[in-house]
């Protein structure tokens, strides 16, 4: 018997244009939680995809305890026992828990479904792993906790060994996080081995053995978590020193910007309201931090503030004018900006050209028409301006189809295009998901440089690094309320956690 | 039998047949708008089938059965070709779904003209053979549409292969995930609405005539099905229900049409007026399949 | 012995693909404007369009062959000959015009609300109303052309525009709408011109009268041209002209703008400001008005008369667009020349000797096309992915200095041409 369950030998996956893993070894040893970092685009999904049977590597081979194996589809994984955990759960919404669970290996007679058997066999799981799960609800209607917990009940329910989980705590808490912490120990002292992929370093140092790290398709090395630090593990993603703290200089805040008052929004989901009551403000040079939970009502408020959806109640005024129902044009004439949360969906039209959305806010101008033609040659000029001063990358310049840019580019696309519509309200939700740490560092500065030329920001983000970093304010969001008001210089990120999960609060109980 | 229950029978039998069809194709996560072309198919090999046993002398009993089977696997036939567009090739859905049906009015005629050998397209055939009574309207088909419409509830919600079936309609990524193969569930789903499209198109033309000109296809009843499907909100029992309320307008239609002072054409349009006003009045809480329409590529997660 | 045979074959084929191959090769090294060009999708379309043409054909002629054999070779020539089947080519020309003219319109129909993300499958509906508004110009209102042209348009915005409203603020789908309103429509002009409403309608021929000359379309000097052929008229200008219209507003204009992006990206579209539920309404609009004056360019040639009572299936020239639409790329100018074809296929079939086989093979034919132009996507697809593997032979040979990893591989062919 090998020493190690998994083995993935000198893995090379190439894409057109690209290496995407680059002579890559990894070895998972019985019962440990082995760690895999690296920023987005390092090749991790593509490893798992392999490991998963979703790609096939043109060079290097895979081991199962010592023997080697061929894995031409997630079946052959299943077969295998190796199971995962996505970032996007595959959850079907309007199956209740219990279905979900036995989808693809349900206990049948005859061909009906036995779901009582299958009940009790999850019940069993549940206990013996301390997973606690509703099997008769709908999955739409649970937390995103629970959802969690079903997504690794299916891997057990499976008796998989292996157990793959794919950044799992980008939507957790930091309690829920803890929680998932214990379940991974728990997991690994029942002889389950973890794959444990994020890009968190806090998260590595508490719960994993080991730990390998790959950068630009290369394999860094493999280190005991132990015997390392934080900053040396960053340094072998990134590849440098990084700056773990942004550079803001102090400055008094001005005049109100943006006043929102007792605003409600109704839900799409339920009957009841997503925003209760919601009030705040923005001033000139601040950056305020709304903080939460992805799904506690966040996205629906700033739809409702850009005028993407309706108010149900309350007012909202920018400078002191009332645009509670205001089009979505006339706020961003009044001066309000938005880097919308979904840069795909929102953000850009991808089939149009890099050109044509740079100009996406301002097209009506008479700079870019006349006459309802549009002024192509002043389109492209302003269009080139904004690709210089901005650093945009793209294959052929303002002709590239926006479609075929990086994410990185895509979104610093998006923030020329806000930016330098010279704004007195900025909006940024989640503007740094999904980028690696270079364009982080670039859209974080370029945030606090408008902040300090006196602009009123607000920002939404579900990282908590980025909420303390960057914030002046923190409004921490739970249920649709805002039930804290922080101070970052004075909270910490586990109080912060506690007014997330809605432990606590400091305002707004009052009102009820 | 009242003829206004008769007639309502057998417009249900029809709708619910189809409309079944329908909300199998698109729980498994295809927009079948082909569903007119295929019940157009359906009929034809149906009719041409029963008349050429016809006369040959062929027993009743054998006649029905081979006939309505022809029209099960013709109507098959025919929507494999959305089905392999769509899926195997990811064409958009609702453009070959008019294609489709486009398609089967013209080959209805080309195939229909082969068998008559005349310059018409109409063919004759038996459809007493077909009835519960002599001349009655009601047709051995109102079983058949009892049976499947019990059938698809019990598969879809009792038995693994609907549980599979449905989560390629609402999420085929995490039916893939589990080792479900969305293609061959996607295939399973399109075939449903292709033999119970054929057979629907066969009850249609058999019920209501001894002869069909097949240039006029089946008269927009393969889109009045697809309203029913959603006026069910592409659940078995609710569709029943749905036929029965769009099989009663069809028939007040066509008994009253001319009578009470107005006009025949508003009786025509009726069915449609009334189609529209439900869709309008479900639009709001209706939950298609959360994935219809949408092509599966493996190779994109 | 059968091997021997294999082979030669085989070395046939992939002399030939190194010759293919070695043309696209040489046209990275020196990327002249020709080879440049083969991998424009503008390239690309038309010969994914000419594929779906071919295959459509080929099936065409193997129905013909099962339907009769024995005179199949003259039947595919009659297909193939179209409209020059006439005694006199210029009649045939015309007879190709006159049809082609009314499909033109649709498609554009068709392409306009495309580009906007809907589905326009309501254009029979539309052209069956812009039918009844310029009858009733003509009849009821005994007005001049020009008119009974803009009635005809103004008919079919209005039954456009219904599908828009139930979309915009009911969320209904504009197919299901489109569908229904289609019948409604055919409903609604049988009864105008059919017996019940006796406006219009000739007992004794039971069809419509014939119109008013004062009604018919000018026919500028093509009736001279085409040696007496009296149905080509101001309609082809007028089809031409819209053509270049409707481009020009595509690409050219702030509302085309806003109207891609919509059919992009809604989401992106109401995001920056624009206002999706009116500018979907006024392609609705539109696009019904283009489908509308179809109606009116066609049967205010006199073409044909109608009957309300011999008319009880939906017009197909409103489904026709749609396969011309698709086959054109939908480009307004690319569908100029797919009416043209389709039209010529159609014609060719009513040639068809029909003691052997049915006009309706020109359908099937025109059928079969819309349904292969829905494989286009992946017939694009393919033509890149051969272009690519030369491509990366090319670089291969090359070596050439490594591709920006910044830049993701152009996912080509998901978007339609310009």
């Amino acid at each position: 018997m090998s020493d190690y369950v998994i083995e993935m030998i000198n893995i090379t996956k190439k894409f057109p244009g690209i290496v995407a893993n680059d002579n890559i070894t990894l070895q998972l040893k019985k019962g440990e939680i082995h760690a895999l970092l690296g920023e987005n685009g390092a090749g991790k999904s593509t490893l798992m995809s392999v490991l998963f049977g979703l790609y096939q590597p043109e060079e290097g081979y895979i081991k199962k305890d010592g023997k080697k194996v061929i894995i031409n589809s997630p079946n052959d994984a299943t077969a295998l026992h190796i199971g995962m955990v996505h970032q996007h759960f595959k959850l079907v919404e309007i199956f209740t828990v219990l279905d979900n669970i036995i989808l693809g290996a349900e206990p049948t007679k005859y061909g009906f479904i036995e779901r009582k058997k299958g009940a009790e066999r999850i019940k069993k799981l549940s206990e013996q792993y301390g997973l606690s799960v509703d099997l008769n609800a709908v999955v739409e209607d649970i937390t995103v906790g629970m959802q969690q917990r079903v997504e690794i009940l299916k891997m057990l329910y499976r008796d998989n060994d292996i157990l793959i989980f794919d950044e799992p705590t980008a939507v957790l808490t930091p309690q829920e996080i803890d929680e998932l912490m214990k379940i991974m120990k728990n997991l690994a002292a029942e002889g389950k081995s973890i794959l444990f992929i994020t890009h968190k370093l806090n998260e590595i140092m508490s719960v994993a053995d080991r730990c390998t790290v790959l950068r630009k398709g290369k394999c860094i090395g493999t280190v005991n978590v132990a015997d390392t630090t934080k900053e040396e593990l960053s340094e072998m993603m990134v590849g440098r020193k990084v700056e773990f703290s942004v550079q803001k200089p102090e400055i008094t805040p001005g005049e109100v910007v943006l006043e929102v008052k007792n605003v409600s929004v109704a839900s799409k989901i339920h009957k009841g309201e997503a925003v209760k009551n919601v009030s705040f403000n923005v001033r000139q040079g601040e950056i305020v931090c709304i903080a939460g939970i992805d799904g506690n009502g966040q996205t629906e408020f700033i739809h409702a503030l850009s005028g993407l959806d309706k108010v149900k109640s309350g007012e909202i005024l920018l400078k002191g004018k009332n645009i509670t129902h205001a089009p979505i044009r006339e706020r961003s004439k009044d001066g309000m900006s938005h880097i919308p949360e979904d840069r795909q969906k929102h953000g850009l039209v991808l089939d149009y050209s890099l050109e044509d959305n740079l100009v996406l806010q301002k097209y009506w101008e008479p700079e870019f028409v006349n006459k309802g033609f549009l002024r192509r040659k002043n389109i492209r000029k302003y269009a080139e301006k904004l690709i210089e001063q901005y650093d945009v990358r793209s294959g052929q310049g303002p002709i590239t189809i926006c479609r075929s840019m990086s994410g990185g580019n895509q979104q610093k696309a998006i923030v020329a295009r806000e930016i330098d519509k010279n704004p007195d309200l900025l909006i940024a939700v989640q503007p740094t998901r999904g980028l690696d740490v270079g364009a982080i560092e670039y859209i974080h500065k370029q945030i606090v440089s408008q902040r300090n030329s006196m602009k009123a920001v607000l920002l939404v983000s579900l990282e908590l690094d980025e909420v303390m970093d960057l914030s002046d304010r923190i409004l921490v969001m739970y249920e649709g309320e805002i039930v804290g008001e922080l101070d970052p210089k004075t909270t910490t990120v586990q109080e912060l956690g506690l007014y997330m999960a809605g432990a606590k609060r400091n305002v707004g109980e009052n009102h009820e | 039998m009242p003829l206004v229950l008769e007639y309502t029978l057998v417009f249900t039998t029809v709708l619910a047949l189809v409309a079944l069809g329908g909300m199998f194709s698109e729980r498994s996560g295809v927009i079948n708008l082909g569903l007119e072309g295929i019940m157009v198919i359906g009929a034809l090999a149906g009719a041409i089938v029963t008349s050429v046993l016809s006369k040959a002398n062929c027993p009743n009993f054998l006649n029905v059965i081979v006939s309505i089977i022809a029209s099960m696997i013709s109507g098959w036939l025919f929507s494999m070709l959305l089905g392999i567009a769509c899926i195997k090739f990811k064409a958009d859905q609702t453009i070959t779904g008019t294609a489709l049906n486009i398609m089967s009015t013209a080959l209805a005629v080309v195939i229909a003209r082969m068998y008559t050998k005349t310059p018409s397209s109409q063919v004759d055939y038996t459809r007493q053979i077909y009835m519960f009574s002599y001349d009655g309207n009601v047709g051995i088909f109102l079983i058949f549409m009892l049976v499947a419409t019990f059938a698809s509830y019990v598969f879809l919600f009792k038995t693994s292969g609907g549980l599979r079936l449905m989560s390629c309609g609402e999420h085929p990524q995490a039916a893939d995930s589990v080792g479900i193969n969305v293609y061959k569930e996607r295939y399973l789903g399109v075939s449903i609405s292709g033999i119970l499209g054929g057979l629907g198109g066969f009850a249609y033309i058999v019920q209501s005539a001894g002869q069909w000109d097949f240039k006029y296809g089946v008269t927009g009843f393969g889109f009045l099905a697809l309203a029913v499907m959603i006026f069910g909100q592409w659940k078995p029992i609710k569709i029943l229900l749905a036929a029965l309320v769009f099989g009663l307008c069809q028939t007040v239609a066509i008994i009253y049409s001319g009578t009470l002072g107005i006009p025949q054409f508003v009786y025509k349009m009726l069915p449609y007026i009334v189609c529209m006003i439900v869709l309008v009045l479900t639009s709001k809480k209706s939950r298609a399949p959360k994935a219809e329409g949408q092509p599966y590529d493996q190779g994109k997660r | 012995m059968n091997s021997t045979f294999k082979d030669k074959i085989k070395s046939v084929f992939s002399n030939l693909r190194n010759r293919i191959r070695d043309f696209f090769v040489k046209g990275k090294q020196e990327k002249s404007g020709l080879q440049k060009f083969l991998t424009t999708d503008a390239f690309k379309n038309f010969l994914s369009s000419v594929i779906c043409v071919i295959i459509g054909l080929l099936v065409g002629i193997i129905v013909i062959v099962i339907v009769n054999a024995p005179n199949s070779a003259e039947a595919i020539a009659s297909i193939l000959k179209g409209g020059f089947n006439a005694p006199k080519w210029q009649r045939g020309v015309g007879s190709v015009l006159v049809n082609a003219i009314p499909l033109l319109l649709c498609s554009l129909s068709i392409i306009f609300a495309y580009k906007c993300g809907l589905f326009n499958i309501g254009a029979p509906g539309q052209y069956v109303i812009g039918a009844m508004f310029a009858f009733l110009g003509a009849f009821f209102l005994k007005a001049p052309w020009y008119v009974c042209l803009i009635l005809s348009a103004i008919g079919g915005a209005l039954w456009g525009i219904i599908p828009g409203f139930f979309k915009a603020f009911l969320s209904v789908n504009e197919v299901i709408t489109s569908i229904m309103f289609n019948w409604i429509g055919l409903y609604l002009l049988n009864f105008v011109a059919g017996p019940e409403a006796g406006i219009m309608y000739n007992e004794n021929l039971a069809e419509c009268f014939i119109l008013p000359k004062s009604s018919l379309l000018p026919t500028l000097g093509f009736d001279k041209m085409l040696s007496g052929y009296k149905y080509v008229t101001v309609a082809f200008y007028i089809a031409i002209i819209l053509a270049i219209v409707v481009r020009i507003i595509l690409n050219k204009t702030k509302f085309g703008y806003e109207i891609k992006a919509t059919g992009n990206n809604k989401d992106a579209a109401k995001y920056a400001g624009m206002n999706y539920k009116r500018n979907l309404i006024i392609t609705m609009a539109i696009s019904g008005a283009l489908a509308g004056i179809a109606a009116g360019c066609f049967y205010l040639t006199g073409y044909e008369v109608y009957s309300a009572t011999k008319q009880t299936s939906l017009p197909a020239m409103g489904f026709n667009g749609i396969a011309a639409a698709f086959l054109g790329c939908l480009n307004p100018i690319g569908s100029i020349f797919s009416s043209l074809l389709i039209t010529h296929i159609n014609v060719g079939g009513g040639y068809l000797d029909t003691t052997y086989y049915s006009k309706e093979i020109g359908d099937l034919i025109s059928s079969l096309i819309i349904y292969l132009c829905a494989f286009s996507l992946f017939i694009r697809l393919t033509i890149t992915k051969i272009q690519n593997r030369k491509k990366e032979l090319a670089e291969a040979n090359n070596a050439t200095p490594e591709k920006n990893p910044d830049v993701k591989e152009e996912k080509v062919g998901e978007k339609e041409c310009h």
